[in-house]
């Protein structure tokens, strides 16, 4: 597999071979949008926080280090570990902060987890802050 | 035609990023060349002291985009170290991995760059089109890019499971093909080499005594490498060898880049075949007690070096950062001496700049002066006033 | 003048001809590009698109810049190469505006625009502008002696400086480039020098002088600038296939009638597409130089490879065998 360490002859041309191969083989460019592209499983998307199982604990909010979460005012009663608890607050994320490290999914006590990354990744806003949760 | 000063920068289209090169002409011979760094200052040594360390680590991720794995290695290290706590072998090996596919990324983006700075389009996008492959591989791995979040405070937050491993290999594989064809393109084409060869010497006297580091060392003969001359992560069980190159000139830069590209896919093959088993993070105190401890690593610039202090509380008490970059400016003022302005992109680009990496300087001045705080707009005011006075206008 | 020839002047192959035509070129030669380059390579109207785009966009004329004579070059370039383009042979041997010395008139025009390109930088009052200026004058030494040499071997070759008489001699016999094949090189390497394309874009540098000459350029200007450009790209294909490659012709073929024209456009066209790929090729595999490297090069490999050009073909007349 390793080629000998002679270089060739010093030409100018001599990417040409590859340059033959470009012309004849399809372009490297993925036509995004009018095909869609696949991303490799966790891959870290864009964040979504879940009203159903967030029990309000706040250790996302702790752990999150661009502080892009904010926990308001919200009461609900939520199932938790076979007993129902109720919540006083949830998360609300600053998503243009947000640089989807996933700490806060990692801090998240509940199973399925109420805040997580998902595989989305097209976006764009014409607002200064887009909330999420 | 008498001399002439040239403003290269802050806005140029050969620099990815600001900096202002003031190059004295005489005609077109390079006469002298006036340095100003510092425009991407971002106050992040100041901004780490208010964070505690798993804060901090996504701080100084952002410091570069391109070695930013080597930036939050060299912290988690030296925080580790100051804890007295030790990864798991595993979570050792994965660092390595990313850290060699880091590597592999970064000298084939510089490759495009360079080539573009000649105006070789071609090489330029054939190299960003491979570039995809690394990319993809570390998405597999990390889900991102760039910026891969894979440290902790005690290990790595990812493992690669088989399925993984078949398409990494499968990458890598693709890699080792293309790398080695851009080492032996960059030796063929003319046009290149006439560009590169005798532009830009530093002799190795010189090399040594600027502190020059990384490839820009190496390139003139300085067999210098922080992963053989101080190991660190598993650099000392994962065989390699320490790329020198005796053209002193722009070329041994480029040279010994290619070579450390092929090299690097040799090694991510290596660590992904014989990658030990077991847990992937230490569990980690939430405190450092007192010390100091200075972390270095070779990151795909040169040498990256780290000073911690910790106070025993969960932040940092100071962390001053040293980059390669910063350390490879003044070889850049020297070797520029007596060329054409033509050049100056080239020797510039041939040490591989990250401005957003140097603009780390902070002068204190501890013994006089008056001490107190600057509001925002006394801030401005100050900058004003003192860009005025040195430009020399009313 | 009749009416046919108003239409030939004006709209085909005049000049709205050669406005798309040269828009075709740009087109096809970034597509070309892009598939060398691995890439997909702009849609068909993106050169218009980006000169509709040019012509909307605010014009700025910085301090102390002669605003009428600035507006005036980007004019006198396009008027250049359009009237050179009228002496280009497309439907038959002869462009009906073609006389007996019209190919050195078609090579002083196709000049014009480097000395245009000088005095746009000179009068910018911009240290980058300057200095591509002062590039692209030495750049002209350099290529123009090998272009007037390399298009003087057809011209010797038939003992004419008709275009239409060349083109006649290729029609009844062999095409120039089986003939002289180094001067088909030389003016090739030569023309692309004249486009200021890579590996001789020296004069607009954009990593190292941002964009030369034109760097003051904006607005209205710089789309007539670019349009100049392709029109210049349209022409010295057309002068290259006119002179080496036998123009509309085919060897002992001859076209008559609306049919004929028609088949001979085609042939041209084809012709001026193998062109446009050994320059895109050009462009495409090799990386720029620096001026005194061009000097050094151009001095000893080009102008040599001419003049050799031109003694075979004198030796070949004096034994008579052309």
């Amino acid at each position: 597999m390793k080629k000998p360490d002679a270089p060739g002859r010093e030409r100018p041309g001599a990417i040409l071979p590859e340059i033959w191969k470009s012309l004849r083989t399809k372009p490297a460019t993925e036509p995004y949008p009018a095909k869609p592209i696949d991303v490799p499983a966790g891959f870290r998307g864009r964040i979504e926080v879940s009203d159903e199982y967030c029990i309000g604990c706040s250790k996302c909010s702790i752990v999150c280090p661009t502080e892009c979460i904010e926990m308001v005012a919200d009461e609900r009663d939520v199932a938790h570990a076979g007993r129902s608890v109720k919540r006083k607050r949830k998360p609300v994320v600053h998503l243009l902060s947000c640089i989807r490290c996933g700490l806060c999914e990692e801090a998240c006590p509940t199973d399925p987890k109420a805040i997580f990354l998902t595989e989305k990744f097209s976006g764009a806003y014409d607002t200064k802050d887009v909330t999420v949760g | 035609m008498p001399e002439v000063e040239i403003p290269i920068g802050p806005q140029h289209p050969a620099l990815k990023e600001p900096v202002n090169f003031k190059v004295i002409v005489d005609g077109e011979r390079i006469v002298r060349l006036d340095l100003d760094i510092s425009y991407n200052h971002r106050g992040i040594e100041k901004a780490a002291e208010t964070r505690d360390f798993h804060k901090a680590l996504y701080l100084v991720e952002r410091i570069c985009g391109i070695c930013s794995h080597a930036h939050t290695t060299t912290f988690a290290k030296g925080v580790e170290a100051l804890m007295g706590i030790e990864p798991p072998k595993r979570a050792q090996w994965l660092r390595t991995l990313v850290a060699e596919l880091e590597r592999i990324h970064s000298h084939l983006l510089w490759l495009g760059v360079a080539a573009h700075e000649i105006g070789y389009n071609t090489l330029f996008m054939y190299a960003w089109r491979d570039r995809e492959t690394v990319q993809d591989i570390l998405e597999t791995i990390s889900g991102n890019r760039v910026n891969y979040g894979m440290n902790a405070i005690g290990g790595v937050r990812r493992d690669i499971s088989d399925s993984m491993r078949i398409a990494i290999l499968g990458g890598l594989r693709v890699l080792s093909e293309r790398a080695a064809y851009y080492t032996q393109v960059i030796r063929e084409e003319e046009t290149l080499l006439v560009r590169t060869r005798g532009v830009g010497r530093l002799p190795t006297e010189r090399a040594v005594a600027l502190g020059a580091v990384g490839p820009v060392a190496r390139g003139s003969d300085v067999s210098f490498d922080v992963r053989r001359d101080d190991p660190y992560l598993a650099y000392d069980e994962v065989p390699f060898d320490v790329i020198t190159s005796t053209a002193n000139d722009v070329f041994g830069r480029v040279e010994v880049r290619a070579k450390e590209l092929v090299q690097s896919v040799q090694m991510a093959i290596h660590i992904v075949e014989n990658l030990p088993e077991g847990p992937t993070m230490a569990k980690a105190p939430r405190t450092a007690p007192v010390g100091e401890y200075v972390s270095r690593l070779e990151a795909p610039r040169g040498e990256l070096l780290y000073y911690l202090r910790t106070k025993n509380t969960d932040k940092v008490d100071r962390v001053g950062i040293r980059t390669p970059t910063l350390a490879n400016w003044p070889s850049v003022v020297e070797a520029i001496q007596g060329h054409v302005i033509a050049d100056i992109p080239v020797v510039v680009a041939a040490i591989d700049p990250c401005l957003s990496c140097t603009s780390r300087m902070t002068f204190v001045d501890t013994d006089g002066g008056p001490k107190g705080s600057l509001s925002w707009d006394d801030l401005v005011a100050y900058g004003q006033k003192y860009y005025r006075e040195k430009e020399g206008l009313p | 003048m009749s009416a046919l020839l108003v239409l030939y002047l004006l709209v085909f192959p005049g000049v709205l001809f050669l406005l798309g035509f040269a828009f075709f070129a740009e087109w096809y030669d970034r597509k070309l590009t892009a598939r060398m380059q691995n890439r997909m390579g702009p849609p068909l109207v993106q050169p218009f698109a980006d000169f509709v785009k040019l012509l909307s966009k605010e014009d700025i004329v910085p301090d102390g810049v002669p605003a009428r004579l600035y507006a005036a070059i980007p004019l006198f370039a396009f008027a250049a190469i359009a009237t050179a383009f009228l002496y280009m042979p497309i439907l038959g041997t002869a462009s009906p505006f073609g006389f007996g010395g019209d190919l050195i008139l078609v090579l002083y025009l196709m000049t014009l625009p480097t000395i245009l390109v000088f005095l746009l930088g000179w009068t910018s009052n911009n240290l980058f502008a300057r200095l591509g200026s002062v590039r692209s004058v030495s750049q002209l030494f350099v290529y123009e002696v090998p272009f007037f040499l390399a298009a003087l071997g057809p011209a010797l070759m038939v003992e004419s400086w008709a275009v239409g008489d060349i083109v006649a001699a290729q029609g009844n016999g062999w095409w120039t480039v089986l003939i002289q094949p180094l001067g088909f090189i030389a003016l090739i390497v030569a023309l692309q020098a004249k486009l200021e394309r890579v590996p001789f874009d020296i004069p607009e540098a954009e990593t190292e002088i941002v964009a030369g000459p034109l760097t003051e350029l904006t607005g209205k200007k710089l789309a007539v600038w670019n349009l100049m450009k392709d029109m210049l790209l349209a022409t010295g294909a057309a002068l290259a296939v006119a002179l080496f490659l036998g123009g509309p012709t085919l060897p002992g073929v001859t076209f008559g009638g609306i049919e004929g024209a028609f088949i001979a456009f085609f042939v041209f066209l084809g012709k001026v597409l193998l062109v446009l790929l050994l320059l895109a090729l050009l462009k495409a595999a090799l990386g720029r130089l620096r001026i005194d490297q061009l000097m050094d090069w151009g001095w000893k490999v080009l102008t040599p490879l001419a003049l050799i050009q031109i003694g075979i073909v004198l030796v070949l007349k004096v034994v008579r065998v052309l």
